[in-house]
């Protein structure tokens, strides 16, 4: 089933998504990329309703874009996940809501800091260390607690990953096999392979 | 000009003249100037607002004639002008006290509604199809921040505080016989005195309780406001003065 | 499941002497599983108003940004602060515009009123979900954990409590109701309001 996880690191956000695109209990697509490029220092991952999910992300991703072209800078993660969070807010209690769920992490250019943002599809939203949706989280979330190191280098930071991932693997019965990671720092925003 | 939206006489009639003058306005005030004197002096421990009250016939029963109207407990207006227009801006200020009043359980200070009144008649000198209200404000009120407080809201919607103000038809003497007579320390019962020798200058017929209407805003005492209770109905500030009590001032 | 049991959470204001306390849990959870472990739900509106938004932490967020978006309409056009009494008819008259379809939140609300002589007055209300107003003269409750709280402050509260005392008083109270309540806890956080300074502490707690 759907899962991702997220975690802040030494000046890092790490994000990752399974790939898979399930309609019932069929796979329909195994390599789908469930992380958007927001901004050159900000990422999104999302899950929930097959169709709210590319239909909500997408009008993210283009308000975020026309905020830049307007502006001449991005918005920072802070002030981005503000946005998205009021989005999901009135979506809720308007006559079809997006039922999509995010993790929107970024690198603040103006304070030199990673930030990580936890987002249902309520509207729901708090700044967390790490985090996760899907049935996924129920494992991951007590490895992290037990592993999470907001001061680890991006190697330790993978690390910590593949263990939430291997234990996704290990005991969740409808566990996806295989995920795209993506990292955002000062450098900007960029895949990795595990 | 036969157009969808009904041509040229759909645009405001209050457009700027070559020489920057809006003139319906000079004309709204023009038509204030014509009607009956009113006045509002600040005292030392309140406010007195009064006006001259003229009934176009002996026949018509002046205790119906309303100029002083209260809006809320510790606000109330005194115009010159045009009476109707008076009635529709009375209309919206008690509305919109009581708005403020279901917003925040208690009545909006002075300066707030005058600013609201001011707004509505700042619109009509802006919108399509309108013309410019014909009447000048006295707008007097106690609150906890400032005390008490008199404004004069103009036709145009722009509005000040006074010490001291008049408007209508005798306003320029009237506010010299004031500017005369003021001083800061002044008592109430000083300056309702005052506004009767001020409103006699010019006054046209005799001055009876038939033909004067005061209102007064007092001040309360800190051990009143001390006292008060969740829930408490706000002891009114200001009030309209009976015939009696108009008689009364005028006899001294 | 009750959406006010959704995300979990309590808040406790109480009287003292010239002062006032509001104390809050950290919790942000999903039904039972916990989500975050540093979720505010106090927020200050004024230097000496302060407001508790326990319930459906969506709406939370946005009663927050409301409020705060109202407070600073007032205060530019009436160039004055916000009283406590107004602030809490305020937040009463903005829930009842939603009647029929609510902000699943029960604000409770903490501040010192001046007085027209020049002195403060402690002040606390707290709200149901539709802005019915209960002003209480010692402590008001709101949360997951509302009912374990009154009987802990029941036993614990009592008049006149200097700040220091107050503090204890409510934290006492709060920790050890929230103990008892599976949807609650993960920490919390108090503030104190006097006159001159709000003392804010972070508590720790059990962390199960």
């Amino acid at each position: 089933m759907e899962t991702s996880f997220a975690l802040t690191g030494k000046g890092y956000v790490i994000i990752a998504a399974d790939t898979t695109a399930a309609r019932s209990i069929v796979k329909m697509k195994v390599d789908a990329d469930k992380i958007k490029v927001l901004s050159p220092h900000l990422l999104m991952s999302y899950s929930g309703e097959p169709g709210d999910t590319i239909q909500f992300a997408e009008y993210v991703e283009r308000n975020i874009r026309l905020y830049q072209i307007r502006n001449l800078y991005a918005l920072t993660p802070s002030a981005a996940a503000s946005w998205i969070r009021r989005s999901l807010a009135e979506s809720l209690r308007s006559r079809n809501p997006y039922a999509v769920n995010l993790l929107v992490g970024g690198y603040d250019t103006t304070s030199h800091q990673p930030h990580l943002y936890w987002i249902d599809y309520l509207g729901t939203m708090t700044e967390i260390p790490f985090g996760a949706h899907g049935y996924g989280s129920y494992f991951a979330l007590s490895l992290l607690d037990r592993y999470h190191d907001p001061e680890a280098s991006l190697e330790e930071g993978l690390s910590t990953l593949k263990r939430c991932i291997n234990e996704v693997a290990k005991r969740l019965v409808v566990s996806p096999d295989r995920y795209t990671v993506k990292v955002v720092d000062k450098d900007g925003v960029r895949e990795v392979e595990l | 000009m036969a157009n969808a939206n009904g041509g040229a006489y759909s645009y405001s009639l209050t457009v700027f003249s070559p020489s920057g003058k809006l003139v319906q306005i000079e004309h709204a005030l023009a038509a204030v100037s014509q009607g009956t004197t009113s006045l509002g002096i600040k005292a030392s421990n309140g406010i007195v607002i009064a006006t001259e009250k003229k009934s176009s016939s002996i026949l018509v029963d002046d205790s119906m004639l309303d100029k002083v109207a209260v809006v809320c407990p510790n606000i109330g207006i005194v115009y010159s002008g045009m009476g109707p227009d008076f009635r529709v801006l009375i209309a919206k200020a008690r509305k919109s006290a009581q708005a403020y009043w279901k917003m925040y359980g208690e009545y909006p200070p002075t300066r707030v509604l005058t600013q609201e009144i001011a707004a509505v008649m700042q619109e009509a000198t802006q919108s399509g199809g309108v013309r410019p209200y014909g009447v000048s404000l006295l707008v007097a009120g106690w609150d906890i921040t400032r005390g008490p407080t008199l404004y004069q809201v103009d036709p145009s919607g722009s509005f000040w505080a006074w010490k001291a103000s008049a408007i209508g038809k005798n306003m320029v003497n009237a506010k010299t016989f004031l500017e005369k007579r003021y001083n800061d320390d002044i008592s109430l019962e000083d300056a309702i005195h005052t506004a009767l020798l001020t409103l006699k200058e010019g006054f046209e017929g005799q001055m009876t309780e038939k033909t004067i209407e005061i209102g007064v805003v007092t001040v309360p005492t800190t051990a009143e406001l001390e006292g008060r209770q969740i829930g408490d109905r706000p002891k009114p500030t200001f009030r309209k003065l009976s015939e009696e009590e108009v008689r009364d001032y005028l006899a001294l | 499941m009750s959406i006010m049991e959704y995300n979990g959470g309590s808040v406790v204001a109480m009287v003292g002497k010239d002062c006032v306390a509001i104390a809050s849990d950290l919790r942000l959870g999903n039904q039972a599983l916990g989500i975050s472990s540093n979720f505010q739900k106090i927020f200050p509106v004024t230097d000496r108003i302060y407001v508790g938004l326990p319930g459906l932490a969506t709406d939370l967020s946005t009663l927050r940004e409301r409020f705060r978006f109202r407070v600073n309409m007032y205060t530019i056009k009436e160039e004055r602060e916000i009283e406590p009494e107004t602030f809490a008819r305020l937040v009463s008259s903005t829930l009842y515009e939603h009647r029929f379809g609510p902000y699943f939140i029960e604000p409770v609300i903490a501040g010192l009123s001046k007085t027209p002589s020049g002195g403060v007055e402690p002040f606390i209300a707290a709200t149901d979900l539709i802005g019915c107003l209960n002003f209480a003269k010692d402590f008001v409750v709101a949360g997951t954990a509302s009912a374990k709280i009154f009987g802990v402050a029941e036993g614990l509260w009592e008049p006149n409590l200097e700040p220091e005392d107050l503090f204890e008083t409510i934290s006492q109270t709060l920790m050890n109701a929230v103990d008892r309540d599976a949807f609650s806890g993960w920490g919390c956080m108090v503030h104190v309001i006097t006159k001159d300074r709000v003392i804010t502490r972070t508590l720790k707690a059990r962390m199960d």
